[in-house]
């Protein structure tokens, strides 16, 4: 047992705060899902790559700095508390690029990994459909394979990033006689094809980030399969393990959080009502609860455990603990937190709004609070399965 | 970084459990429990013998001289198999006088704690109830004001409490318990003494934890009702994965706080008002979804299962409820420049 960094983690914590200070533009950039937005947070992500912060733990061999789990882990806690910009390129470090590591051919590997740690591509991921929700395995995007293309024919939903990414990472179904997990493909698709057409959708606060994509006759080159025609579910779990795992439930933001939230109770001068104590002080053990927890996880992932399961555990509570604290906030700020503009002079009240309704999204995404516990009563607590379900 | 017990400390865990499924069977838990029984020696002489009595106390009184980490990864199996003996009191005090106590009684009294010969209780301000007062042969009081006194048992009278059947031995403990000189400087030692008993205590309620949650998966697998296992539904799915996670998510942060005593770390204070939290808030839902996924036969007699249940939301509160250490760490957050007396004020 050692809370502490060791030397070698300590001199790269002090040069990541040194290059996030004098790195870290002063205000913040335009939101990432407009014209202007997007461009900036590009030019952002190459900067982080130029600087050796991007795919920290991607081994060298694929232009990672192969350096384990814990420096990626300590950069995401300097860079939280830094207060970064939004990290547009998650998907790609995080998802895509690990899970074209993990099936794809040495030519594939050179062809995409390269302009996925630079961000010269961005990638969304087409994985939900109206159909296929919770129930992935209900995919009905085909594709038909007609000489060296595959014909793709359907339509994904609740594409974040649709409008700007240069590329998708979907799940298709090749074989039309099959059901459920049989019969997948992961396809590798250009966004730029003919025939695909993006349609943004605008979310129930207002602010643009997902959209439908809609699929009609889209020729893609069959070599763009990812771990072979029919591996499709093999290829999608990995990738969404890789998501639960992913660093938007990073410890540090939920600390960073309930900090703001302090604040906010501050500037709205409830700091001696013991009910707000009270609750303030549950989602500060409940922050940290989360962050021990995690830095367990971390300690057996690197002495190489398999820790599948352990990643819902983790989504589960760090969801749910970002939808209390926001729940706490709004409570404590009342009916001012309708208006956009309640308390100008804190960080903490501002876009409380919008922050409050991503922490509500957050139980949804990835994989919902509902699915996360049917995994864990299944595969770690060892129920036995309803006749009709399964965790995939 | 490195969060977790290490091989040695798992290797003693295990030992523990295998010496506890022998040693403290349900019977023996079902035996102890209730307004007549008394504190079982032989029993205690066995845990001795096995070196749990010896964890906190140092070598040169013939201790293991470890710290508290090795303790609560031994406390846990206490809780799990409900171990009817004030292990964890005794084993904290043991930890306090080590560091604090100076004289030849106080090295006298760590040599027989590890010898097996010496039980000793916590009492910490405002603590209406001391569990096994009537077997103790040495109370350590924390006054008011923040000072620790070691009194003995023929200086304090202790009457016990009707409780309820399956109930752990409470008992009140009255007389002039801040006569005897002071041991160690004040805070530090009423300090160290309070947090770990908070650490020490939200292991054995993990421990408890362990039992509620292994049992009842055992039940809704074998339990069939409209002609499959209950365990196939997703209502109760649900429910035993939120156990779960609170039973997982709060064991790190009792292992940190432990470590955090030890080392004297100027966060120990906060570190184990969160682990008290955590294991409470992990037993608090665990002995719900226990009972909820048992339905009716978990309300028997006949069932064990009650031990570990009604046991369990004692010890829940026991050295401080998930109120008080909320208040506790609030007061640190929202007003970290007031003193305690400043805000009782």
């Amino acid at each position: 047992m050692d809370l502490t960094p060791d030397p070698v983690q300590a001199a790269f914590i002090d040069a990541a705060r040194h290059w996030l200070a004098d790195n870290v533009p002063a205000e913040p950039l335009p939101p990432p899902y407009t014209a202007a937005g997007i461009g900036s947070h590009r030019a952002w992500e190459r900067r982080l790559h130029e600087a050796g912060y991007a795919g920290m733990a991607w081994p060298r061999d694929y232009g990672g700095a192969g350096c384990g789990p814990d420096l990626d882990w300590l950069f995401t806690t300097e860079y939280v508390r830094a207060r970064g910009p939004e990290r547009i390129n998650r998907l790609g470090l995080g998802l895509v690029g690990p899970t074209i590591i993990a099936f794809g051919e040495p030519w594939q590997q050179q062809r995409w990994l390269a302009r996925i740690l630079d961000c010269s591509e961005l990638w969304c991921q087409g994985f939900s459909e109206p159909e296929a929700g919770s129930d992935l395995a209900a995919i009905r995007t085909r594709a038909t394979r007609d000489g060296d293309d595959y014909v793709v024919n359907g339509q994904k939903i609740w594409t974040s990033l649709a409008t700007h990414a240069d590329w998708m990472a979907a799940i298709v179904r090749t074989d039309p006689g099959s059901r459920r997990q049989r019969g997948l493909t992961f396809l590798l698709i250009p966004m730029h094809l003919p025939g695909i057409e993006v349609r943004p959708m605008r979310q129930l606060h207002g602010e643009p980030g997902f959209a439908e994509v809609f699929f009609t006759d889209v020729r893609v080159p069959a070599q763009n399969v990812l771990g072979g025609e029919g591996a499709g579910w093999a290829v999608a779990t990995t990738m969404l393990r890789f998501e639960r795992a992913a660093s938007v439930g990073h410890p540090a933001r939920f600390l960073r959080d309930v900090g703001d939230l302090v604040e906010l109770v501050r500037s709205v001068g409830l700091d001696d009502d013991p009910v707000v104590a009270d609750a303030v002080a549950a989602r500060y053990a409940e922050a940290h609860i989360f962050a021990r927890y995690m830095e367990h996880v971390l300690t057996r992932r690197r002495e190489g455990e398999s820790l599948d399961a352990s990643a819902s555990v983790a989504k589960l509570y760090w969801s749910e603990l970002e939808a209390r604290i926001y729940e706490t906030a709004l409570d404590v700020v009342g009916p001012l937190a309708e208006t956009a503009d309640a308390l100008p002079g804190s960080r903490a009240g501002r876009d409380l709004q919008r922050r409050y309704w991503h922490a509500r999204a957050s139980r949804i995404y990835a994989g919902t609070s509902e699915v996360q516990r049917n995994i864990i009563a299944e595969r770690i607590l060892g129920l036995p399965r309803e006749a009709q379900w399964t965790s995939g | 970084m490195d969060l977790r017990l290490s091989e040695e400390q798992r290797q003693l865990a295990r030992g523990a459990r295998e010496f506890l499924a022998d040693a403290c069977p349900p019977a023996t838990v079902h035996d102890a429990a209730g307004p007549n029984s008394l504190l079982d020696r032989v029993l205690w002489k066995q845990c001795a013998a096995v070196g749990f009595l010896a964890i906190t106390v140092p070598e040169a009184q013939g201790g293991l001289g470890l710290g508290l980490l090795d303790l609560v990864a031994v406390v846990e199996e206490a809780g799990r198999a409900l171990l009817p003996l004030p292990l964890l009191e005794t084993a904290v005090v043991a930890d306090v006088l080590a560091r604090y106590g100076r004289t030849g009684v106080h090295r006298e009294w760590l040599s027989r704690i590890a010898d097996g010969d010496l039980v000793a209780v916590v009492v910490l301000p405002g603590q209406r109830l001391v569990c096994d007062a009537d077997g103790a042969h040495l109370f350590l009081c924390l006054d008011d004001a923040g000072g620790l006194h070691a009194v003995p048992r023929d200086e304090v009278r202790v009457r016990r409490c009707v409780t309820s059947y399956g109930g752990r031995r409470l008992s009140t403990v009255a007389g002039a318990l801040d006569a005897t000189t002071e041991l160690g400087p004040a805070p530090h030692a009423g300090r160290r003494l309070v947090n770990a008993t908070a650490v020490a205590n939200a292991a054995l309620l993990l421990g408890i934890c362990d039992h509620l949650l292994e049992a009842t998966v055992e039940h809704v697998t074998v339990r069939h009702q409209f002609g499959r296992p209950v365990g196939s539904f997703q209502a109760v799915k649900h429910r035993l994965a939120d156990a779960h996670v609170a039973l997982e998510t709060a064991r790190p942060s009792v292992w940190a706080a432990a470590h955090q005593i030890d080392r004297e770390d100027a966060d120990a204070d906060a570190a184990s008002a969160i682990a008290a939290i955590a294991a409470a808030h992990a037993h608090q839902v665990t002995n719900e979804q226990a009972l909820q996924c048992h339905g009716g036969m978990g309300f028997a007699h006949d069932n064990p299962l009650h031990l570990w249940l009604t046991q369990g939301k004692d010890v829940e509160r026991a050295y401080g409820s998930v109120r008080q250490h909320r208040a506790r760490l609030g007061r640190a957050l929202l007003h970290p420049n007031r003193t305690d007396e400043e805000y009782a004020r």
